[in-house]
């Protein structure tokens, strides 16, 4: 479960600063599926650095599990990531040089997992994806649903509680936005995963169990109970 | 998966890579030419004072030099002319000692008993002058009738005469000997050569009269064993060739001491002592000693030789030791510099890929490592190609082999020239005068090799990995420094 109190994040750059979110207090429960909307710049992809461990709040705490992720060293919020947290990037932000197999390993490498697991887990997330027959391929062979995909597979090989997208149809079509939605859908109900996903879709929207909306760093958020 | 990212991210920089490892690859095979031909050249100047010294021999005792003194000491060759249309023929051998300083052979032992010296040899050196052919007398014609040049050489008075006729039609043949101790062959100039015919002298040869031809000299007067060789009407049998293994031999003949003694007449004499110490790295110590028991002593040393080299060998040492390390400190330092600027801007290139990784997880070490150890496989690939490069470029140099000439100063550098003048046409007595050349130098030609050491490569790996490191500390310093956040922002 995720506790967010107080939190703050100043970027100052030179004499600008600039207030990307202003005391915000949220919480996400275990299993929960949270969409964040809002406008260009209002503060969403930093909310979900902040929850993903990976930039640290000016002020205010970040709370998983009872970890408040603020106050870890640089070692022990990596493991936290490692081990707990799934990413999935607007741009997929794949490996190019490594095929969708080696891709998927990657976020085994840094928890120990030996060679010959390590291609196993990686080829049956890919499968579980509908990637079975593109274990070798590498991301500039594959399109853009594809690729995405194994970033989904990457961010879920290592079974993390946390799935976390940021705008992950954003470079998709509309039939491949669907596909991605529906694959996500499912392993966030396979996995019983909290998911936190980032989007200006208002479609996409409208399916969220709760949503929140966050301008000039601040939040509002809607239960949606026809979701 | 650490080699399968560094194969694959190596095959993707494919152009970047091979700008790297060329830059690494020309300044490491700069460094083992330029080492090459350095050790080429300390080998050459080995070569040359082994020719003079002889293998073995750590220094060298000789008598002080003495200012020359005035007239007196000079050689001269005496001939009476003869009577114009005689075909007589005069010959005269004139032999002396090389510098015409002797010490006394009990200097030898004194010399061998000073603390640090291994042993001692003496030796004497021998510069033989023969003259040979025809030496007439002109005729001086006067008005009706002619009369023959007095023995004073100088017309006599009366009428008006002019000299006809007459004069000197002679050969001059120098070579030198070197009379060595048969008793202790191991040390002296004798040892720098190698005997390729025949035999060498036998310790109980000390006074016979068997003298061993150095192969040059003996191919230019056709000597071969067995034949014989006149010196001042002693006749010795050539029971060896010997080749120089470098350089020119010390002596186009070798004959026992005792017999060189007794050419020269000076019994008892040596020209130079050959030492060996004990400890190679005490020999200014054992310099001092011998210069301060035993007065009146000149003694050098192969470093004090080296000092002496000059000519085109000495300026290509220095050309290598100066120009072309700095030539090749520079290229190496420009190398290094680009690789990791190269690297660096890599790394860059690569932040999202950094910033991903970091974001699943991977820690900072772990990409840093990554990042290292592709600059080092670069760096060792530049390496492979430098050792490459520098092989082949010592190859060429040791195959063209560029001859440089080697002249020697001081003791051991030669002697001037014995031969003065030659009396004129017309005087009744030739006279030819030499006289003692002092220090003079000696002037030989050794090939320029580019051998490659075991060091030379290790240093060539060192320097290959050093430049891997400085590349990959550049790029490691920067991903290392890539926070997750920062990264993934920068490239949306």
């Amino acid at each position: 479960m995720y506790e967010l109190r107080g939190v703050t994040k100043r970027y100052v750059r030179g004499k600008d600063a600039v207030q990307a979110l202003d005391g915000i207090d949220l919480t996400i429960g275990d299993g929960d599926r949270l969409v964040v909307q809002g406008p260009t710049g209002g503060g969403k992809s930093t909310l979900l650095q902040m929850l993903g461990g990976l930039d640290r709040p000016t002020s205010g705490e970040v709370v998983l599990d009872g970890i408040d992720l603020a106050s870890l060293s640089e070692a022990r919020l990596t493991r936290v990531r490692s081990e707990h947290i799934g990413f999935v990037f607007q741009s997929f932000n794949l490996i190019p040089t490594l095929t969708a197999q080696e891709n998927v390993e990657t976020a085994l490498v840094p928890l120990g997992v030996r060679a010959a697991e390590r291609r196993a887990r990686a080829a049956e997330a890919l499968e579980s994806v509908g990637l079975g027959e593109r274990l070798t391929h590498l991301p500039g062979e594959m399109s853009g649903g594809q690729q995405q995909r194994v970033a989904i597979a990457r961010a879920l090989v290592k079974r993390p509680k946390v799935l976390l997208a940021d705008e992950p149809t954003g470079n998709l079509d509309e039939s491949t936005r669907d596909e991605i939605m529906d694959v996500l859908e499912r392993m966030w109900k396979e996995h019983g995963l909290t998911f936190v996903m980032v989007t200006h879709d208002s479609a996409l929207a409208r399916k969220a169990s709760r949503l929140v909306t966050i301008r000039q760093g601040r939040i509002t958020v809607e239960e949606n109970t026809g979701a | 998966m650490f080699f399968t990212c560094l194969r694959r991210e190596l095959r993707r920089r494919g152009k970047a890579a091979l700008v790297v490892a060329s830059g690494l690859a020309l300044g490491i095979a700069l460094v083992i030419v330029v080492n090459s031909v350095s050790r080429g050249m300390s080998r050459a100047q080995d070569e040359v004072l082994q020719s003079l010294y002889g293998l073995g021999t750590d220094m060298s005792v000789t008598k002080a030099a003495a200012p020359p003194s005035k007239g007196g000491q000079r050689p001269r060759f005496r001939f009476e002319a003869k009577d114009d249309g005689s075909e007589d023929t005069q010959s005269s051998d004139l032999v002396m000692t090389q510098g015409f300083a002797t010490l006394p052979a009990s200097t030898v032992t004194e010399v061998a008993g000073q603390k640090g010296v291994s042993s001692a040899v003496g030796g004497l050196s021998l510069d033989v002058v023969k003259v040979s052919g025809q030496f007439t007398r002109g005729r001086i014609r006067q008005d009706g009738g002619e009369q023959r040049g007095g023995p004073g050489g100088g017309p006599g008075g009366g009428p008006p005469a002019r000299i006809e006729g007459g004069g000197a039609d002679f050969d001059v043949n120098h070579y030198t000997v070197y009379g060595t101790d048969v008793t202790r062959p191991e040390l002296g100039p004798l040892t720098s050569s190698k005997i390729t015919s025949g035999r060498g002298f036998r310790t109980s040869e000390t006074n016979a009269r068997v003298a061993v031809a150095d192969a040059a000299y003996a191919k230019e007067k056709k000597l071969e064993v067995g034949s014989t060789v006149t010196i001042k009407d002693v006749t010795y049998e050539v029971i060896g060739i010997a080749t120089a293994s470098s350089g020119d031999a010390a002596a186009n003949l070798y004959i026992p001491l005792k017999q060189a003694q007794t050419l020269s007449g000076e019994k008892d004499k040596v020209t130079t002592i050959y030492v060996k110490a004990t400890d190679s790295q005490q020999l200014d110590t054992v310099k001092s000693a011998i210069q301060k028991n035993v007065p009146g002593t000149t003694v050098t040393t192969s470093s004090d030789l080296a000092k002496t080299v000059s000519g085109s060998l000495s300026t290509a040492a220095e050309l290598a030791t100066g120009v072309g390390t700095w030539l090749s400190a520079a290229v190496l330092v420009a190398a290094f510099l680009i690789a990791g600027l190269l690297t660096s801007s890599a790394v860059s290139r690569r932040v999202r890929e950094f910033g991903t990784l970091k974001a699943l997880g991977w820690t900072s070490g772990r990409v840093t490592r990554q990042v290292v150890g592709e600059a080092v496989v670069n760096g060792l690939a530049g390496g492979a190609l430098g050792i490459a490069l520098g092989l082949a470029g010592a190859y060429l140099v040791t195959a063209v082999g560029p001859v440089l000439q080697a002249q020697l100063g001081g003791p051991l550098g030669g002697m001037g020239g014995p031969v003065g003048g030659a009396g004129g046409p017309g005087g009744g007595r030739a006279v030819l005068g030499g006289g003692p050349g002092g220090p003079g130098t000696t002037s030989l030609e050794v090939a320029l090799t580019a051998p490659v050491s075991a060091t030379t490569i290790a240093l060539a790996v060192g320097l290959a990995v050093t430049g891997g490191l400085i590349a990959g500390a550049f790029g490691g310093w920067r991903a290392a420094r890539l926070r997750p956040a920062d990264a993934l922002r920068r490239v949306d």
